[in-house]
């Protein structure tokens, strides 16, 4: 059988989550540095009905950050 | 020549909501909110999908931008679902005139008194002339009560809808 190490699980992603919640990660950053978290836990609540962006599938999250790049413009003085 | 239908943009206020001159889903959605002093609250879930939602940073002579449109906002159903997810620039809406006409409500709202209001008007889009009737209902909403971040709120009730020539 083929088992991975301990470390390499801990560090493992699946490949199709990885780059949706890296650009979810990277768009958190700017939410809170414009001062939009409020924004996002609204949005992740009442839409997607979620707590954590990760709990979003990745065409799921994929969508929620299109808005969240439009909220971030919308707000952007 | 395209016939254009002289634009109409009227305020008819939010007391013929409580007459219940109004759409019922829309006088449904500014019940609810009324009830919770234009806070959120879980009973903004279920009119999510027929809202838009815009900041409220209002520029020049045109509303806020938008950066939410419900999956069956009247906006979405009028422009479709390639304009509600462009990216890389601020959201707003394709036709210009209507732009600035519909300023007018948000400024309205942002000032804390909620716009109820009736509109008519010919839509230039996609090398279409629409000639349309809707109501309109804007609010100023804030995330939470301690928030000092507002937005705004739009439900639009499509009333009458007629495509009248190709340009």
């Amino acid at each position: 059988m083929n088992h991975l190490s301990t470390s390499t699980r801990a560090e493992y992603v699946h490949e199709h989550i990885k780059p949706v919640c890296s650009r979810a990660t990277h768009l958190k950053k700017q939410v809170d540095r414009h001062n939009l978290t409020e924004m996002w836990d609204m949005i992740l609540a009442m839409d997607y009905e979620v707590d954590n962006v990760h709990k979003l599938s990745s065409e799921t999250c994929e969508e929620f950050c299109d808005i969240i790049e439009l909220l971030i413009q919308a707000f952007k003085k | 020549m395209l016939n254009v239908t002289r634009p109409v943009f009227t305020e008819l206020g939010t007391q013929a909501i409580d007459k219940g001159l109004a759409d019922p889903q829309l006088s449904a959605f500014y019940e609810s909110m009324m009830s919770e002093s234009g806070i959120v609250t879980e009973k903004l879930r279920e009119h999510m999908p027929y809202l838009s939602l815009c900041s409220d940073q209002l520029e020049g002579f045109g509303p806020p931008p938008i950066f939410y449109v419900g999956r069956r906002s009247s906006q979405r159903l009028l422009f479709g679902d390639d304009w509600a997810l462009q990216q890389g620039q601020a959201l707003r809406t394709p036709d210009p005139d209507l732009e600035y006409a519909s300023a007018d409500g948000y400024r309205c709202a942002l000032a804390g008194r909620p716009y109820y209001g009736y509109a008519r008007t010919t839509i230039q889009f996609q090398g279409t002339s629409v000639d349309i009737a809707f109501e309109r209902l804007i609010l100023t909403l804030r995330p939470s009560q301690q928030s000092g971040r507002r937005f705004c709120a739009y439900f639009g009730v499509i009333q009458d809808l007629h495509q009248l020539q190709q340009l």
